[in-house]
């Protein structure tokens, strides 16, 4: 370098947001991605505390009931549509095209797009709470949605519409993207495990938003233009709605919780210096919890009088084999490993503790005479709480703990994530165990006050204390964030002695991802570099994102 | 290597500070004390088992879960037994410089631990066919029949028949009664939204979906008051929707049926006529009262004055699409007798542009009386002020 050169100035403030708002990069899309759930999440978490506050003890006395039925729905809504599924695709958009080896994703502005498609869809649906709210569940059940008058039920449907297409067009890249811009040697089964739930996942948003779309136009029409179709005054059915909806509601679940397993999947075998035990089961497992997803459905209408029960129990129960089988793997795993408890494994192992627990539940309610019990009541809440904070949120924070350092140069502080990861293990059982008693003894659902001789309130005042011990717990992870950042990026390419190609190129990656790709010889490119037991040379990476 | 030793000393301290919480846990749902009363609940407090059950059909649905429990639990025990001794024992030690074993698999183990759990699950799939079948079984002559009606936001049970039927709201809701030991079928009717009959001591619940009627049948064991609630979020006061099922012996039953039936009849008494020699009071103002459709669930005022001993004409418009009345009673609240009501509750009209008339005799004694939505008696109620 000549003596003469400058230093390279820092772009100006402007031209750096100007550069955000309008990049095609995964890496940017993905970050803002993850910083949009994480806001959303928190919104979402403070609509939690003010349910879980009113439930605290009998009586009405922070929120009234017309609050109350607006917070539940929409506190679902935020949860799942602009937190989870926008912060796995957010993780899934920055480590894909990474892992496979690719320089982009196969569409970089339909990627842009999907982001600035969910932003608007969720402050869409934000901005029902000041037109009525959405008082009708996440559910939506028809005729209670389309009678309802307030106009934030239309934000919603329309904020949803939003956030679909976004999901759909995101899923139809990562489709391409996987299929056809794999690293030289990278066959389906040398993938990493991530990019099969990410591609799984892809296939049920697929063939279930389009549904989903479907029913949320009928139901504007229903609303809005004398539409009859959940009408049985006008020859509909109200039934059709829960099919419409359930038929995308159930592979939503698997949507939700597909990146979880895949993230698991990546972080035990690191952490336990072993390869993932039975690559192949995992694989076949993935694809049969996708293909079973469709045929559950029904098992959330049980109590309508108008399914066909016996098929619906029966294959409920069956999905829960592959979900075993996947248990099975990851114990193997950690077996005769050498397992190294940085906080991403804290949270993995936190994960398979806890959404066994979620996971029993439902075989509990594929048992259609206890389900006449419990449906509708606090055990499925119960239910939807071990699987989706003891499943999704932990394996998100895992993720985040692992990739931090990939993404920004600085991995986080380690004792302020084992201080996060306990204060949230133990306030999710404090939270959310008492529900399987309150609901196994008739406490129902979606209702902001309850009898104060029922004998419920000591388990609603302990589940308020654990949902305000995770509300404590997201600080330190914001406070750890914050430091972190302001440190020197120091963390290498590969702070974990890790396995997939993420870890062959800087931390954070040049815009192209790669220089050089390492062989691709098995499913663990970065482990056979690092041990030599791969021959041949390094092959050049393809720079300009082009399918090979 | 010291973080290791801190990571250990913080498994064992948070490990027992979990164990803590559980036993604080298992204190408080052992220890409960409740009384008989309320509308859902039973006298136990909750537990990992379900309360008292008493129909035959809950019965066999009931039973089935301590199986299930004990297959759950044994999984449980297993799973979170392996992943502690997996935890502890290979743990990354200091004199750990070679890999481990790299493992990638064993075919036979993947067959057992998928055909293991696939035969758990069909016989769990079988066992609940079974008791599905007889739970959803209906004879083809029940000994008494009951048509319940869920609308927002109340139940309204009757008999068919006869003219019997009985309503209310609230915690106040309606009481039907049924004999003991008998086959009893419940038809569910919704008018407008979904809602679901749930009664916690029948281990059932059943949607009321609109367009469809439901039912199912139940014989009662034991004879006693099962509270019930609407179990489908069907809008403002889902949380405010009970009921209550009386099951009698059948000599009581038929004594009970008899008099409702009577008391159905019977006509109401008129208003007391004003005392004779006086002359009739000069007609009173007109009051009127609103609902609208931007606040469906209130009447626009929370006070009605009238001087006693007057005549007092309300009009009411409702321009809600819920159905309405008013009723004005002689007394606090109203559990006291009705002095007058626009139009009985059971035919009150949805508005927009519903105009109800009524002209009724102020009571003679100054004082708080009471009127209220006979239909949203939660929700719509106020002080009837009667000056001197």
């Amino acid at each position: 370098m000549a003596t003469t050169t400058l230093p390279q100035a820092r772009p100006a403030y402007r031209s750096r947001v100007y550069d955000w708002l309008t990049t095609v990069d995964h890496k940017k899309i993905g970050v803002m991605y993850i910083v949009m759930s994480f806001g959303f999440f928190m919104i979402g978490g403070v609509m939690a505390l003010f349910i879980r506050s009113e439930l605290a003890v009998p009586g009405l006395q922070f929120v009234g009931e017309a609050t109350y039925n607006q917070l539940f729905g929409m506190h679902a809504v935020t949860m799942i549509f602009l937190f989870v599924m926008p912060m796995t695709t957010g993780l899934a958009n920055y480590i894909v095209p990474l892992q496979i080896g690719a320089a982009d994703m196969a569409f970089p502005r339909i990627n842009a797009l999907s982001f600035w498609l969910v932003l608007s869809g969720g402050l869409m649906i934000m901005m029902a709470f000041a037109f009525g709210g959405a008082p009708v569940g996440w559910t939506m059940y028809a005729p209670l949605s389309v009678t309802e008058p307030a106009t934030g039920v239309d934000l919603l449907i329309l904020g949803l519409i939003l956030a679909g297409t976004s999901s759909l067009l995101g899923a139809i890249n990562f489709m391409v993207t996987i299929f056809r811009m794999r690293a030289p040697g990278m066959t389906l089964l040398r993938m990493p495990m991530f990019c099969w739930t990410t591609l799984v996942t892809s296939v049920l948003l697929v063939f279930s938003i389009p549904v989903v779309t479907a029913g949320l136009v009928m139901l504007f029409i229903d609303r809005n233009y004398g539409g009859g179709f959940f009408d049985p005054a006008q020859g509909g059915n109200p039934i059709l709605w829960q099919h419409v909806f359930w038929f995308f509601g159930h592979p939503e679940v698997y949507i939700l919780i597909l990146p979880g397993f895949g993230i698991i999947s990546e972080i035990l075998p690191v952490f336990a210096r072993k390869p993932l035990f039975g690559y192949k089961a995992f694989v076949f497992a993935t694809a049969s919890i996708g293909a079973l997803g469709f045929s559950v459905w029904a098992h959330h209408m049980f109590t309508t009088g108008a399914v066909y029960l016996p098929f619906f129990s029966f294959f409920t129960f069956l999905i829960a084999v592959p979900t075993g089988i996947k248990f099975f793997n990851w114990l193997a795993t950690m077996w005769g490993g050498q397992l190294k408890f940085d906080t991403p494994l804290l949270f993995a192992v936190g994960f398979i503790t806890l959404f066994l627990i979620g996971g029993l539940d439902g075989a509990f309610l594929a048992v259609v005479p206890f389900d006449f019990m419990v449906q509708d009541t606090y055990w499925v809440v119960s239910h939807i709480h071990y699987v989706l904070v003891a499943g999704s949120v932990f394996s998100i924070f895992a993720a985040l703990f692992y990739w931090f350092p990939k993404m920004s140069g600085r991995r986080l502080d380690e004792r302020l994530g084992k201080v996060q990861f306990w204060l949230l293990f133990i306030g999710t059982n404090v939270a959310f165990f008492p529900q399987h008693m309150l609901g196994l003894d008739g406490m129902i659902r979606r209702i902001a006050d309850y009898s104060d001789n029922a004998g419920w309130t000591s388990l609603n005042f302990l589940s308020t204390i654990g949902a305000f011990m995770i509300g404590v717990s997201v600080l330190p992870f914001l406070w750890n964030v914050f430091i972190t950042l302001r440190k020197p990026q120091d963390a290498g390419d590969d702070p974990w002695e890790g396995y997939t190609l993420e870890w062959a190129t800087t931390s954070p990656p040049p815009v192209h991802n790669f220089d050089k790709l390492p062989p691709v010889r098995s499913e663990r490119p970065v482990f056979d570099l690092r041990h030599g037991d791969v021959h041949g040379a390094p092959v050049a990476a393809i720079t300009s994102g082009e399918a090979h | 290597m010291r973080s290791i030793q801190a990571a250990r000393r913080h498994t064992w301290r948070s490990g027992s500070v979990t164990v803590l919480a559980l036993l604080a846990l298992l204190l408080a749902a052992c220890t409960g004390t409740r009384t008989n009363d309320s509308p859902t609940g039973d006298a136990a407090a909750p537990g990992f088992f379900p309360g008292e059950v008493v129909t035959q059909q809950g019965a066999a649905s009931a039973g089935l879960y301590l199986p299930v429990f004990i297959v759950a639990a044994i999984v449980f025990v297993l799973v979170e037994g392996l992943v502690i001794y997996v935890t502890l024992r290979f743990r990354r030690k200091p004199t750990d410089t070679q890999l481990p074993a790299q493992t990638h698999g064993n075919n036979l183990l993947e067959v057992i631990w998928t055909a293991i759990p696939a035969v758990v699950v069909m016989i769990l799939f079988v066992a609940s066919f079974v008791v599905l079948t007889k739970v959803e079984a209906t004879t083809d002559d029940p000994a008494v029949t009951v048509d319940a009606t869920a609308f927002q936001w109340q139940w309204k049970f009757a008999y068919p028949d006869t003219p019997i039927e009985l309503s209310g709201a609230g915690r106040q809701g309606p009481e039907m009664v049924v004999p003991i030991n008998e086959t009893v079928r419940i038809r569910l009717h919704a008018t407008d939204v979904i809602h679901a009959f749930y009664v916690p001591a029948f281990f059932y619940k059943k949607d009321a979906v609109p367009g469809r009627v439901n039912e199912f049948e139940v014989v009662i064991e034991k004879a006693g008051t099962y509270g019930g609630q609407c179990a489908e979020f069907c809008g403002l006061s889902h949380a405010d929707m009970y009921f209550t099922v009386r099951a009698v012996e059948r000599a009581e039953y038929d004594a009970w049926r008899e008099q409702a039936i009577l008391d159905e009849l019977a006509t109401p008494t008129p208003p007391p006529p004003p005392p004779s020699g006086e002359p009739k009071p000069p007609a009173g103002e007109v009051v009127k009262v609103l609902t609208t459709a931007e606040a469906p669930l209130a009447f626009n005022v929370d006070t009605i004055t009238a001087k006693a001993g007057t005549a007092l004409s309300i009009e009411y418009t409702n321009d809600s699409g819920v159905p309405h009345n008013i009723a004005f009673y002689q007394g606090e609240d109203a559990t006291a007798p009705v002095i007058a009501v626009t139009v009985p509750y059971d035919e009150a009209e949805p508005g927009p542009g519903d105009v109800q008339l009524l002209t009724f005799d102020v009571p003679d004694e100054p004082g708080s009386y009471y009127f209220d939505c006979q239909i949203h008696p939660v929700q719509m109620f106020g002080t009837f002020e009667v000056t001197a």
